[in-house]
C-alpha cells in the first residue's frame, strides 16, 4: 500500500514537472563579436534546444529541472559548455563567443616552393590525373612535373632539374622513404624515365627549394609521391602499347587488397619502323613485375608494402666527332630492385606514428667498347616519425632516421674495383605555430651524421605564410640544405665533405575556383660543391672547391573556367645560375639550366566525341656548351629548344580507353649540346657532333582495358 | 524481499520497453522528419539538423538521426550557396558515427554513396574516374543487404544515367533500374504509418526519371 502511494505521488511529480518550464535565451557572437548564426545550444542529455537566428540570439523551452549542461556547438568551433540550474525562471543567457577551430580546410598552408598534386579540395597545382594526360609527358610522372615552374627540360638526359640544380639534388621518396636509383639507366644520349608507374600513387608533393626539415639529402628539390590506399574493387587492367603491353591483377576487400603488376616492353619493333638518330644494334627493351598491398589492421592502422624488380637492357652504337665509323659500342645491361613496407597509425590522443623501411638496389653492367664497367648501389633506408597535435595551433613533427648505402664499380679485366659504404644517422624536429588561422610559423631542425667523411651537421628551416585576402596568400621559407658528395666522386675520395645549398623564397599564391595564379622569387647558393680534373667520363681528384648560386622568378597561371571544357596552365621560369663544379675552373652557367623556361599545356574535352585533345608546347633559350675552339668555358649557346605534342585519348566505354600522342609533332631539330672530338683534327679544329634527339619525333599508341566482375550488375539481376 | 525483486525486475523490463520503442524519440524524429519537408531555405535546413543532432545527442544510440543530419548535409550541398565539399565531408562523417552504430545498415551504405555522389559532382573531370567505382560498389553493398530499399536502386540508376550520358550510350539501364526503384518506393509507401521513422525518401528523384525516360 505504502509503495502504491509513493509510485502515485511519483507519477503526479512527473506530471507536475511537465507544467514547470524554464525559458532559456542568449545571444552567440564570433571572434570577432559578431552574431554567429546557425549554432546548436542544447541541453545535454535532453532534445530541448535551438538553433542561434541570423542576429546570433537564440530562445527556447525546456521542461528540465535542476542542474543541468547548456552545449553550444557549430561544426568548425570549439564547443562550450555551461552548468546551469533550471527553476521555471526565465533564464537570460550571458554573450557566448565561440573560437573557430583551426583545421586543414579553413587554415593557410606554406607554399613556398611547394607544389601539391592531390584529389584534396584545396587550390592544387596539379591533380593526379594531369600526370597521364599531359601529352608531353607520356605516362611519365616526371614528365608531367618539367611543365611546372621550377624545372627544365633537358631531353637528352630526362631526369628532373630544377632550379640551376642537376638531376642528383632531387630526392625522390615513395611515402617518406627514399627510393635509389629512381631512373632506370640509360646511354648515350637516350632520355630515361621514372621507373614507377603513375597508377601506384593517389598523390605528389613537389618541393623547388625551402621544404621541411623532414627531407635530408637533396640539395635543390623534393618530390614526395603518396601511394594508394585500400583499392575499392578487385579489377584486371589490360594495357597495349605500341612498345609493348602489361597485365595488373588487383584483388580486394573491405580489408585489405593486392594488386599485382607485370610489364613487358621492347622499343626495338618501334625503332626499326621509324628511322631514328641513334644508331641502334637493339633498342631498349624491359621487363617488370611489381607487387603492391595495403591492409587496414584491426587496431586501425594502415600496413603498406611495395615491391618492384626489373632488368633492362640496350645496345648502340655511339658516333665520335672527328672519327669514320659507327663510333664506340655500347651495351647496357640493367637489373633493379625495390622493396619498403610502412605502418602508419593515428591515435586519439593526437600522435600520429609511422615507421617504414625501404631498400634499392641497382646494379649495372657496361660494355663500353671491349671494357666491362660494373656498377652496384645500394640503400637501405629506415624512418621513424611520431607527429603529436598539442592543439589546433600547435604541431610538431619529429623523427630519426637510418641510412646505409653501400656503392661499387669495377673494371672486370683489369680486375679492379673501388667500393665504400657510409652508414648515416639523421634526426629531425619541425614545430608548426598558428598564431590564427591566417598566420602560420614552421620552424624545423635536422641534424645528420655520415660515417664515411665522418661530418656532423645541422641544417636549420623556418617559413612562415600568411593569408593576405580570402583567395591569395604570401609565404616565406628559408634554410640550409646538405647532402652528401655524388657516389662516384665519394668512390674516389671518401673524406669528401657534404655539399651545401642555402634557399630563401618569397612566393605569392592565388586560388581561387578555377584559377590559380602562382608567382616565386628565389634565391640559393652552393658551397663545397666537387670540381675534378679530368673529363666527366673519368673524373680524378674530386675535392670540395665548388661554389655557386641561382636566382629567378617563376611564374604559373592555370585557368579551367574561362573556356568551357578548356583546362590550361602557362608556366615561365628564370633561372640566373653560375656554378664552379665539375670540371670547370671558373663560375660558368650549367648546361642544364637555361635562362628562359616556357610551357603551357591545354587539354580540351569534346563531349560529343567522347575524346579529350591535349596540347603541350615547352620552349627555352637554348643549353650552354663549351666550343673548345673560341676561349674559355660554356662559351656558346645551343638554338632554342622548342617542342610542341599532341594528344589524343578515346574513351568509347567506360572501360576502355585509346591513348595517342606524338611528341615534337613539327619535327624541329632540337640540340642539347655539342660533343667535341679530345684533340684538334689536321687543320686545326675540334670537330663536333650534336647531342641531340633520339628521334624527330616520339609516337604513342595505347589501348588500356580494364576488366571487372561486374558485381553491382549482377546484384541488380537477382532483383 | 519478495515484492522489492519484483518491483525491481518490473521497473527492467519498463526500461527495456521504453528501449524498444520510445514515443518520446519517435515523437521528436516525427516532428523533425515533417519539418524536413518544409525546408526552403539554408537556416532552416541548419535548424532542423541541429535538431537532428541533439536528438542523436541525447539517444547515442540511434542510428536515425544522424542519417537524417547527414541527408541533410548532402541536401544542402545540391540546394544551397555552401562550401559542398565542407558539407559532404560533414555528411560523411554523421554517416561513419551511424555505422558505428549500426553496421551493415543499408539505408546508410546507400546514404554514404550518396555522398560520394556529391563530391565526384563537385569535380567530375578529375574524381569521376576514381570516385564512380567508389560509389558503384556502396550502392552495390546497400542492394546486397536490403534488395527491397528503393533508394539504392535509384541512386545507383542516377550514377548509371550519368555514366551514360557521358559515354553516349542510350539511358535504357538507367531507366530500367529506375522502374525498379519506383515499384520498390510504392511497396514501401503501403508500410508507411503514422509513426514510420525511416527513410522514405525518394519520389522526387523517381519522378525525374519517369520525365527522362519518357522522353526516350
Amino acid at each position: 500500500m505504502k509503495s502504491q502511494l509513493y509510485l502515485t505521488a511519483l507519477f503526479f511529480l512527473i506530471h507536475l514537472g511537465a507544467f514547470s518550464q524554464t525559458i532559456i535565451s542568449g545571444k552567440v557572437l564570433d571572434e570577432k563579436n559578431l552574431p554567429l548564426p546557425g549554432v546548436n545550444i542544447y541541453i545535454k542529455g535532453s532534445y530541448d534546444g535551438a538553433t542561434s537566428d541570423a542576429d546570433g540570439s537564440f530562445e527556447f523551452e525546456t521542461e528540465e529541472e535542476g542542474s543541468h549542461t547548456l552545449i553550444y556547438q557549430l561544426m568548425g568551433f570549439k564547443s562550450q559548455e555551461f552548468t546551469i540550474t533550471c527553476d521555471s525562471n526565465p533564464i537570460a543567457f550571458k554573450d557566448v563567443s565561440l573560437r573557430e577551430m583551426i583545421t586543414e580546410m579553413n587554415a593557410v598552408t606554406i607554399s613556398a616552393g611547394a607544389m601539391q598534386a592531390s584529389d584534396a579540395s584545396k587550390a592544387v597545382v596539379l591533380k593526379p590525373l594531369d600526370i597521364v594526360t599531359t601529352p608531353s609527358a607520356m605516362g611519365d610522372i616526371i614528365g608531367a612535373f618539367q611543365t611546372l615552374p621550377g624545372t627544365s627540360t633537358v631531353g637528352n638526359d630526362g631526369r628532373l632539374f630544377v632550379r640551376g640544380g642537376d638531376a642528383s639534388e632531387v630526392g625522390i621518396y615513395i611515402d617518406g622513404l627514399r627510393v635509389g636509383n629512381a631512373y632506370g639507366s640509360t646511354a648515350g644520349n637516350f632520355p630515361t624515365r621514372t621507373r614507377f608507374n603513375p597508377n601506384l600513387f593517389k598523390g605528389t608533393f613537389f618541393s623547388t627549394g625551402g621544404y621541411s626539415a623532414e627531407y635530408g639529402q637533396a640539395l635543390s628539390s623534393a618530390l614526395a609521391l603518396n601511394s594508394k590506399d585500400i583499392s575499392p574493387r578487385s579489377q584486371g587492367d589490360l594495357s597495349l602499347l605500341s612498345l609493348g603491353g602489361g597485365y595488373s591483377h588487383t584483388l580486394s576487400s573491405d580489408k585489405q587488397s593486392i594488386t599485382v603488376t607485370g610489364n613487358i616492353f621492347d622499343l626495338g619493333p618501334y625503332q626499326n619502323l621509324i628511322k631514328q638518330n641513334i644508331d641502334w644494334e637493339r633498342g631498349p627493351h624491359s621487363w617488370d613485375l611489381e607487387m603492391a598491398s595495403q591492409k587496414k589492421m584491426a587496431d586501425g592502422s594502415l600496413l603498406k608494402v611495395m615491391a618492384r624488380t626489373e632488368s633492362a637492357g640496350m645496345k648502340l652504337w655511339q658516333k665520335q666527332p672527328g672519327q669514320e665509323g659507327r663510333g664506340v659500342y655500347i651495351d647496357l645491361n640493367n637489373r633493379y630492385t625495390f622493396a619498403q613496407t610502412n605502418w602508419k597509425k593515428a591515435y586519439e590522443n593526437g600522435w600520429t606514428l609511422f615507421t617504414g623501411i625501404a631498400y634499392s638496389d641497382n646494379k649495372d653492367d657496361i660494355f663500353y667498347d671491349s671494357v666491362n664497367l660494373q656498377k652496384n648501389s645500394k640503400l637501405i633506408h629506415a624512418k621513424f616519425t611520431g607527429i603529436k597535435d598539442f592543439s589546433d595551433r600547435i604541431s610538431a613533427n619529429s623523427g630519426i632516421e637510418y641510412f646505409q648505402s653501400d656503392y661499387s664499380e669495377g673494371i672486370v679485366e683489369a680486375n679492379l674495383e673501388r667500393d665504400y659504404t657510409d652508414h648515416q644517422f639523421y634526426g629531425f624536429t619541425e614545430w608548426d605555430f598558428y598564431l590564427s588561422k591566417k598566420l602560420v610559423f614552421r620552424t624545423g631542425l635536422r641534424g645528420g651524421n655520415s660515417s664515411l667523411n665522418q661530418e656532423t651537421w645541422l641544417d636549420p628551416r623556418a617559413s612562415f605564410a600568411y593569408q593576405v585576402s580570402e583567395n591569395a596568400q604570401v609565404s616565406l621559407a628559408g634554410g640550409t640544405f646538405s647532402q652528401v658528395a655524388a657516389e662516384n666522386f665519394r668512390v674516389l675520395n671518401p673524406e669528401l665533405k657534404n655539399v651545401q645549398s642555402k634557399h630563401l623564397i618569397l612566393n605569392y599564391l592565388y586560388g581561387a575556383k578555377g584559377r590559380t595564379l602562382r608567382a616565386e622569387a628565389f634565391y640559393k647558393s652552393y658551397d663545397n660543391l666537387v670540381t675534378f680534373d679530368g673529363s666527366p667520363m673519368a673524373p680524378e681528384n674530386p675535392i670540395n672547391e665548388g661554389i655557386g648560386f641561382a636566382k629567378g622568378i617563376d611564374l604559373f597561371y592555370r585557368e579551367s573556367r574561362l573556356i568551357k571544357n578548356t583546362d590550361f596552365w602557362v608556366t615561365y621560369s628564370f633561372v640566373d645560375s653560375k656554378r664552379q663544379f665539375d670540371q670547370y675552373s671558373t663560375k660558368v652557367q650549367p648546361a642544364f639550366a637555361p635562362k628562359h623556361n616556357f610551357s603551357i599545356v591545354a587539354k580540351h574535352g569534346f563531349e560529343t566525341l567522347q575524346s579529350q585533345l591535349g596540347m603541350s608546347f615547352s620552349m627555352n633559350d637554348g643549353y650552354a656548351y663549351t666550343d673548345p675552339n673560341q676561349d674559355g668555358e660554356m662559351n656558346a649557346k645551343t638554338r632554342s629548344f622548342q617542342s610542341l605534342s599532341l594528344s589524343w585519348s578515346y574513351l568509347p566505354k567506360p572501360n576502355l580507353i585509346i591513348h595517342f600522342a606524338v611528341s615534337n609533332v613539327l619535327g624541329r631539330e632540337n640540340v642539347f649540346g655539342y660533343q667535341y672530338a679530345q684533340t684538334p683534327n689536321a687543320s686545326g679544329v675540334y670537330e663536333s657532333l650534336p647531342s641531340g634527339q633520339a628521334a624527330p619525333r616520339f609516337l604513342l599508341l595505347g589501348v588500356f582495358l580494364t576488366l571487372s566482375k561486374d558485381k553491382t550488375a549482377n546484384n541488380l539481376n537477382n532483383l | 524481499m519478495k515484492k522489492y525483486f519484483l518491483i525491481f525486475a518490473l521497473s527492467f523490463c519498463w526500461i527495456n520497453l521504453v528501449k524498444a520503442s520510445d514515443p518520446a524519440f519517435e515523437k521528436a524524429m516525427t516532428k523533425q522528419i515533417q519539418a524536413m519537408e518544409t525546408i526552403q531555405t539554408l537556416e532552416e535546413s541548419q535548424k532542423v539538423s541541429n535538431s537532428f543532432l541533439r536528438i542523436s545527442e541525447a539517444q547515442p544510440e540511434e542510428w536515425l538521426p544522424l542519417y537524417y543530419a547527414g541527408l541533410l548535409q548532402i541536401e544542402s550541398a545540391f540546394r544551397f550557396d555552401v562550401n559542398q565539399d565542407q558539407a559532404l565531408e560533414q555528411a560523411l562523417e554523421y554517416i561513419e558515427k551511424a555505422k558505428n552504430i549500426a553496421p551493415g545498415n543499408s539505408e546508410l551504405t546507400a546514404l554514404e554513396g550518396y555522398a560520394v555522389m556529391g563530391k565526384i559532382s563537385v569535380d567530375p573531370a578529375n574524381r569521376g574516374q576514381s570516385m564512380t567505382p567508389e560509389a558503384m560498389q556502396l550502392f552495390g553493398k546497400a542492394i546486397a543487404l536490403d534488395k527491397e530499399n528503393p533508394r539504392a536502386v535509384l541512386l545507383m540508376a542516377q550514377m548509371e544515367l550519368g555514366m551514360a550520358q557521358f559515354f553516349g550510350s542510350g539511358p535504357e539501364k538507367a531507366c530500367g533500374m529506375a522502374r525498379m526503384g519506383s515499384d520498390l518506393l510504392r511497396k514501401e509507401k503501403e508500410k508507411i504509418t503514422e509513426s514510420y521513422i525511416l527513410p522514405t525518401w525518394g519520389q522526387r528523384m523517381a519522378s525525374q526519371f519517369e520525365k527522362v525516360c519518357q522522353q526516350n
